[in-house]
């Protein structure tokens, strides 16, 4: 076979395949989910771009170093990498077809999610009592815009996470569910990737600026 | 439902073997347990770093977003297996342009505001 030299012995048989790849159609709409992140890839960077052309116009409003909090900022980013790294291992157990395992991981990332969530509106909620709304000027305008629309990526991913587990409460490790259950992955994943770059541009940068 | 296997058995050209898919299901997730551990020393490294100012504002702004895109780089390959796919994982290519768009995007918008004249 020729074509394994090319794949350096990496050449998987369709029969080997995990359930949700074996699917041609469940492994289309991964490829398709891949698609959309390309998408909110370009939707973040241009938030970004929004936040670096703003972040020194604070008109009467505070300075970046007044806003940000590192202590609050930490716990938050420490949370979401500890939710990445169940949903990880949530997406393992599904590969070992361990569901028990899968459906605990996956309530334990759900309640780290609502947990980040919590924190991050009461961070909000202290700004806009300190009166640093968003109207205030355009840093404070762009900030909100940048990291609430993350939140609420965060919150929606909630909302889907826990109507997978009903899902697989009923329905059990289905070729669809283990699907899902994968693209739900990507998704959170991807959402922890976007901030760790919001702790970095926009918290350490809000100290090094 | 077997017409994408013929595909899926169609070798990789040459010179595309970045595409070829893999699969990793160890019996033990090691993988995760280490790129979460790698993930906490990068953010807690960063955050050390720019609380001590070890190094000038602009250089160490550049360090920290560099470990950014290490921790970016580490939840593509360990937690998101980028190059688990059906047949050739052509998302990367798309996947990598729009990083590339995105870092012009934000690099270029920063960029043109170091010139202080002219934009207000």
């Amino acid at each position: 076979m020729s074509s394994q030299a090319l794949h350096g012995g990496h050449k998987t048989p369709p029969q080997e395949l995990p359930p949700e790849f074996q699917d041609q159609e469940e492994s289309i709409k991964i490829t398709g989910f891949w698609m959309f992140i390309v998408t909110d890839v370009l939707i973040f960077a241009s938030l970004f771009a929004t936040y670096a052309v703003f972040v020194n116009r604070i008109a009467s409003g505070p300075t970046p170093a007044q806003v940000f909090q590192l202590n609050t900022a930490l716990i938050e980013t420490l949370i979401l990498l500890t939710s990445s790294f169940t949903i990880g291992i949530a997406i393992w157990a599904m590969r070992q077809n361990r569901q028990r395992m899968v459906t605990w991981w996956m309530v334990l990332t759900v309640l780290l999610g609502m947990a980040f969530v919590s924190i991050e509106l009461t961070e909000f909620a202290g700004d806009v009592a300190a009166g640093w709304g968003w109207h205030t000027s355009a840093f404070l305008s762009a900030f909100f815009l940048l990291v609430a629309a993350h939140g609420t990526h965060v919150t929606m991913g909630i909302i889907w996470a826990v109507a997978l587990l009903f899902q697989l409460r009923k329905r059990g490790l289905t070729t669809v569910t283990r699907r899902k259950l994968y693209t739900f992955s990507l998704y959170w994943h991807f959402l922890d990737i976007m901030w760790v770059f919001i702790f970095t541009v926009v918290y350490l940068g809000g100290r090094l600026i | 439902m077997n017409g994408g296997d013929e595909q899926h058995e169609r070798a990789i050209e040459p010179g595309f073997e970045f595409i070829s898919p893999r699969f990793e299901e160890p019996k033990f997730p090691m993988h995760q347990v280490w790129g979460y551990a790698a993930s906490l020393v990068l953010t807690f490294a960063a955050l050390w770093m720019t609380v001590n100012r070890i190094m000038s504002p602009s250089v160490l702004l550049g360090v920290v977003l560099a470990m950014a895109v290490g921790q970016a780089a580490l939840q593509l390959g360990v937690f998101m297996h980028v190059r688990e796919s059906r047949g050739p994982a052509w998302h990367l290519v798309p996947l990598g342009l729009a990083f590339a768009i995105g870092i012009g995007l934000v690099g270029m918008s920063a960029w043109i505001m170091l010139f202080k004249s002219g934009v207000s």
